[in-house]
Parts: structure tokens; sequence; C-alpha cells
């Protein structure tokens, strides 16, 4: 069971509470999953042409947008890697974690958690049939890996269930 | 008579490329939430929650979805924007 909460602290921070050993691990991997992020499949995925039939368009979109999207997405893994950095006991409940940081990242996290399921998805071929199963063979690549996307989509979703509030 | 006919073609060449709408397509993908494409919709075209909610569901229900249709520069800026939070989309000439 996830109890994970996702708050405001005062106006500039956000808190992150209730991680616990399941959502740590998940957190603990997104460096690693982001790091792929350069694979082809991956690359494809994360950075794909704005057309499907003009050639000359794509070829420029791939030399000058590209490499600037790819270096938001870098920043964005980069700042939440940094969060992770703070990391510490729950106050209110000592069998989990808690990560506070600036409201401003809000947009790196979001960023950074859809990269992480979308790499994860792509190098592990993941499908719509994956994704509506209930039961995951943890053991299994691909099952971890449908498990990750979908522990880090819920704190996706607290995430926009936060911004939609505002 | 043939210099200014010259200049006439190409001044309406110009004109019909700039005025050919473009659509942006907007594609299904197994991983992307759906409050996700939702925002994401509110956020870069500025549609409200409804309409936003019945774009994520056709592109979730049909596998694409026409999310906006008009000049090739705001057509190439939405792209870019989709592009900016991950989601599968391109530019294509309207026909």
């Amino acid at each position: 069971m996830i109890q994970l909460h996702v708050e405001p602290v005062g106006e500039k921070h956000l808190r992150i509470s209730g991680i616990n050993p399941v959502v740590l691990d998940c957190l603990h991997a997104l460096p690693e999953v982001l790091a792929q992020r350069d694979s082809p499949k991956a690359r494809a995925r994360l950075l794909p042409d704005p057309t499907t039939a003009d050639e000359k368009t794509n070829a420029d979109w791939q030399r000058l947008i590209a490499p600037e999207l790819r270096h938001v997405f870098v920043s964005a893994g980069e700042t939440v890697a940094r969060d992770l950095t703070g990391l510490a006991p729950d106050a209110s409940d000592p069998q989990s974690l808690a990560v506070t940081f600036p409201v401003e990242h809000v947009a790196a996290w979001m960023s950074a958690l859809n990269q992480a399921r979308l790499i994860l998805g792509e190098l592990h071929k993941v499908t719509d049939a994956d994704m509506s199963a209930s039961d995951f063979n943890l053991k299994r690549a691909k099952g971890l890996a449908v498990f990750r996307i979908h522990v880090l989509g819920y704190l996706l979703h607290l995430f926009i269930e936060l911004e939609a509030g505002k | 008579m043939a210099q200014p006919g010259v200049i006439r073609i190409e001044e309406t060449e110009t004109k019909d490329a700039l005025d050919t709408p473009w659509n942006v397509i907007v594609l299904n993908d197994p991983i992307n939430l759906m409050s996700y494409v939702t925002m994401v919709f509110q956020r870069v075209f500025g549609y409200p929650r409804d309409k936003a909610e019945r774009l994520m569901l056709e592109v979730h229900n049909n596998g694409r979805s026409l999310v906006w249709s008009g000049g090739h520069e705001h057509a190439e800026h939405y792209v870019h924007q989709l592009h900016s939070y991950q989601l599968l989309s391109h530019m294509e000439k309207s026909s």
C-alpha cells in the first residue's frame, strides 16, 4: 500500500512524504533509468521527428531543436537527482522517508518522472496490455519495469492533482 | 509584362504556402497518463478542461487526434511544446 503525499510546505517548497521502501527503490532507480535516454529506442521516443514526410524539416529539427530539448530533459533529471540527496526520515512516520524541495522544481520532477516512465516503456516494449495487467512478475525485467512505471505514474499523478488545485 | 508576372506568381506561391493549414496530431502511447495528457493540452493550447479531456479521449480511443490546425510557424511551435512535455506528436499539411 502506497501512502504517498505531495503537499506544499509554506509558499516556496513542496514535500513528498510517505516514501516507503518500494517507492524509494523506484526513485533511486531514476538516475539509472534516465541515463538510458540516448539509447536508440528511448531517443526516438523522447526526441521524435516533427513531421512524417518532410525530411528536410525533420533533419533541421534533429540538428537544431532536439539538442535543446535533450538539454532540458537532462537538466530536469539532474535537478531531481540533487533533490533526492535530501531524502530524510519522515518525522510523522518513522517507517518512511520524505523529501522537501523548492516549488520551482515541480516542472523538473514531472518531466523526469515522465521521461523515466517513457524510457522504461520503450526499452521493455511495454504495451497497453502490459499496463492493464494487475500482476507483476518483479523477478523479470519487464515486470519490474511495468511496476516502476505505475509507481512513478502514481507520484506524477499526485503532482498533476497538486498543479490542478492551484 | 513578364517581370511583374513572375513577381506576382512568387507572391502567390508564398501566400499559398503560408495559408495552407497545418494539422498538429497527437498519437496515443501506452505510457502517458490520461490526466497528464489533459494537463498538457490545457497548458500548451490554453484549452478549457472539458475540451482538453475530449481531445485526450480521442487520442486514447482512436489512437490519434487532431488537436490544432493553423499556420506553419504556430504548428511548429506547438509540436515543440508537445515534445517538451514528451507527448508523441507531429505536424502534417491539411489535405
